[in-house]
Order: C-alpha cells, then structure tokens, then sequence
C-alpha cells in the first residue's frame, strides 16, 4: 500500500494539460515592455486566424492589465456548463480573460497565486479542440511568463512585440534571453508602430526608424512584421481596422500567412 | 454543476497518479475543499461517488471536507474570515456572476484565487490582503493498493 500525502497535489495542473493536448499551435504574444501593443497585436492574429477559418482562441493572461476584451468587445458575464467556462465569442474567436470574472475590479495578486489562477484558467475553460491559441502575455518576465512557458510547453512559439525605440528593444531582450534558456522557440519579432502613414506616399517615425541590423541583432531574431501606428483604432473597432483598406490591415494579412500557408500547418480539425 | 467537472478531473488525476505510481487501485482519498470556493461538499461528495469507475477507482473511500478561509491585511496585520468575506462578497455586482443553468455563482467560484479582486481589508480597506487557507480544492492524500 502507498500513503501519499501532498499540501497540494496538482490535479489542475493535468486538467490544464489535457485541454492543452486539444490545441494544433500555441501563439505567444509577449514583449516584456509594456505599451507596444501587445495585445492589439494579438487580437489582430486571432481575429486573422478565425477569419481563415481556423478554429481559435485568444487567452489574455495579462491579470493586472488586461485589454483584450475591449479590442474584442466582449464583456461579462461568463456561462457555465458541465465542460466548463464558456469562453466570449468575437467574429469567431473564442476568448476568455480574467477581466470577464473580475470586471474593471483591479486584481492586487502576488506570486504563487498568479500561476495558480492561470492554471484554473486554462483547465476550466471549455476550449474544445483548436487550431490555433493565441495568448496575451503580460509586461515583465514574472511568474504569469514562466507559468504560460511551463504549462504551454511543447505546442507553443513566441512572437516578440517591440517599437523601433532603442530603449523598447532593449527591455524585450531580456525576454528573449529569458525564452532561450526556458526552450521556447521564437517566431520573430513584430516592430508595432514602426511608422505613420500621413499619405500614401509620405510617411514619418514617432518612434524613429527601424534599426533592422541592431534591432535583429539584439534580439537575435528576424522581423516578420512591420505594422504602422494606425489612429483608427481609437475610433474604430478592430475588426472595422482590419478590414478597411489601409496599411495596418495589409501589414497584419502579410503576417498571418506565416501559420496559415506553410506547409503542414496545424490544421488540426478539418470541417 | 462546477462540482461535477471538479470531481472529474480529481478522478482523472486519482487515476494518473495509480497508473503513475504502479497501484492497483485507489482505495482511499482525503479531498479538502477552501471555504473561498463556496462549494456544496455533499454535491462535490456525490459527484466524486459518480464520477470514481472503472476497476482502479471503484470502492475508494473519498473523504471530503471543508477548510474555513482566513484572511490577513499585509499593510495592517488585521485578520478576518468567512463571514466577513461573504459580506464584501454580496456586493459583487450582478454583471460578474458566471451563469449556471439553475443559479448564479460568484466568480471565486470557478477561480477562488480571483480573491483580491473582491476582498479587502474591513479595517484599513487595503485590497493587499492574503488568504491564509480554505481557498481552493485540494487532494491531500491518497492511499494506492
């Protein structure tokens, strides 16, 4: 006979992973600093991924900030059935964030208990099967990073987010150290706001010119998207933004086709 | 209905950790359950004798309780409980109640670590509180055959 007795045993922890097992491709959208449009950046995969007809989902785990239920105009409550939470649908993306349970509530949390809530997250929302996860990933390299890192492992690649600023890429270098040592492969990097467009033909750089060399270099990586500063997302919804015809939105198709024309992509679930 | 899904996947781990650790079956399992979540325990209980089948989970003995929830101020040391909780918990606004079939439910419900959302000090009203117990599911024993 074997007695084991456990302060906590980590029953969620296989939960999680079972819903993991469901998923084609995890897309982890991080940078390290915040303000660079991570989430836009995000929203704008997933809404991208779902138009194409993949099944997707966005998980937002950006608990002290969370933004991607107004890029996507989701809202509590959430419903509940016997498979779990069930996740907001936009346009087709299925999307769950801590701001759907706490509302505009500040959430004050400390270490542990963050890889705690992440964990129920991921293992009590109901996702089914997907094609592609896109994952909202906080600023810093803290405990929600490491936790996304761990419990995603094996299915997932990380799309770096930075501006053209020296000082940007400069803090996203730590979590592209910080990727290599956790073995989490890098996509490439996305210059968010990398110019403005006043006309066609004539643009400016708020945050200056792309540095490719110094920029790729530092991040050991390569730039696979160049996305303008678009004002339109105050105004305007961001799936008006990408489907109007502007640069923002011709940037962002050129980025999706990454996943969605390679060869063996992970389209898991043919309807 | 949560509890349904929570037994389940506490007989989907009891299951790995036989099959993990070589044992025959599960004979006995001692499940404590935090205040925080408000779960019904007999519900839980009920659901588990559903859920635990098959040749390695049939006839375990499940032992379920409830630990209370204590709550400290990390700015001004005061300590409170449940009933306080459930105090502050009553203003939680109808918008943030997760919808079941037949009830509403708080969202500490589903993720009881959602608490600094909700809870703060009753005596400084800092929200930097810290809850010492009673605040999720959690298998504390298991005896392998």
């Amino acid at each position: 006979m074997k007695d084991s007795r456990g302060s906590r045993f980590p029953f969620q922890r296989l939960e999680a992973r079972k819903r993991v097992d469901q998923f084609g491709k995890v897309i982890l959208v991080g940078s390290g600093k915040g303000g660079v449009g991570k989430s836009f950046v995000a929203c704008a995969i997933a809404l991208l991924l779902s138009e194409k007809g993949y099944r997707t989902g966005i998980l937002d785990i950006d608990i002290h900030g969370a933004s991607v239920p107004n890029y996507l105009d989701v809202r509590p409550p959430l419903k509940s059935s016997v498979n779990g939470l069930e996740p907001k649908d936009s346009r087709g993306v299925k999307v769950m964030s801590v701001a759907l349970l706490a509302g505009d509530n500040p959430v004050p949390m400390r270490g542990g208990e963050k890889q705690g809530l992440i964990t129920q997250l991921l293992a009590l929302t109901d996702w089914g099967p997907l094609d592609f996860l896109v994952v909202d990933l906080p600023p810093s390299t803290g405990d929600e990073l490491l936790s996304a890192f761990d419990l995603l492992a094996g299915k997932s690649s990380l799309v770096l987010v930075t501006t053209p600023s020296r000082n940007a890429i400069n803090v996203v270098s730590r979590l592209r150290r910080l990727a290599r040592t956790e073995k989490v492969p890098i996509e490439g990097v996305v210059v968010n706001m990398a110019y403005a467009s006043e006309t066609r033909s004539r643009r400016t750089f708020p945050f200056g010119r792309t540095d490719r060399r110094f920029l790729e270099g530092a991040l050991d990586s390569t730039i696979i998207a160049e996305i303008p500063l678009e004002p339109k997302v105050n105004s305007q919804s961001l799936y008006n933004v990408l489907h109007g015809r502007n640069s923002t939105s011709a940037a962002f198709r050129r980025l999706v086709q990454r996943w969605t024309v390679k060869e063996g992509h992970p389209r898991i679930h043919d309807t | 209905m949560h509890e349904l899904s929570v037994a389940q996947s506490i007989a989907d781990f009891a299951l790995s950790e036989a099959e993990r650790q070589d044992g025959k079956r599960v004979m006995e399992m001692y499940v404590e359950v935090g205040e925080l979540m408000q779960v019904d325990t007999k519900v839980l209980a009920d659901a588990l004798n559903m859920v635990m089948t098959g040749p390695k989970l049939k006839d375990c003995r499940v032992r379920v309780q409830v630990t209370g929830a204590s709550f400290s101020c990390r700015r001004c040391s005061s300590r409170w409980d449940m009933a306080e909780a459930k105090r502050q918990l009553g203003a939680v606004p109808e918008s943030l109640l997760v919808e079941e079939p037949e009830s509403d439910e708080l969202p500490l419900h589903f993720l009881p670590y959602l608490y600094p959302a909700f809870i703060h000090c009753p005596k400084c009203g800092s929200s930097d509180a810290a809850v010492k117990e009673g605040e999720d599911v959690q298998i504390r024993r298991l005896v392998l055959g």
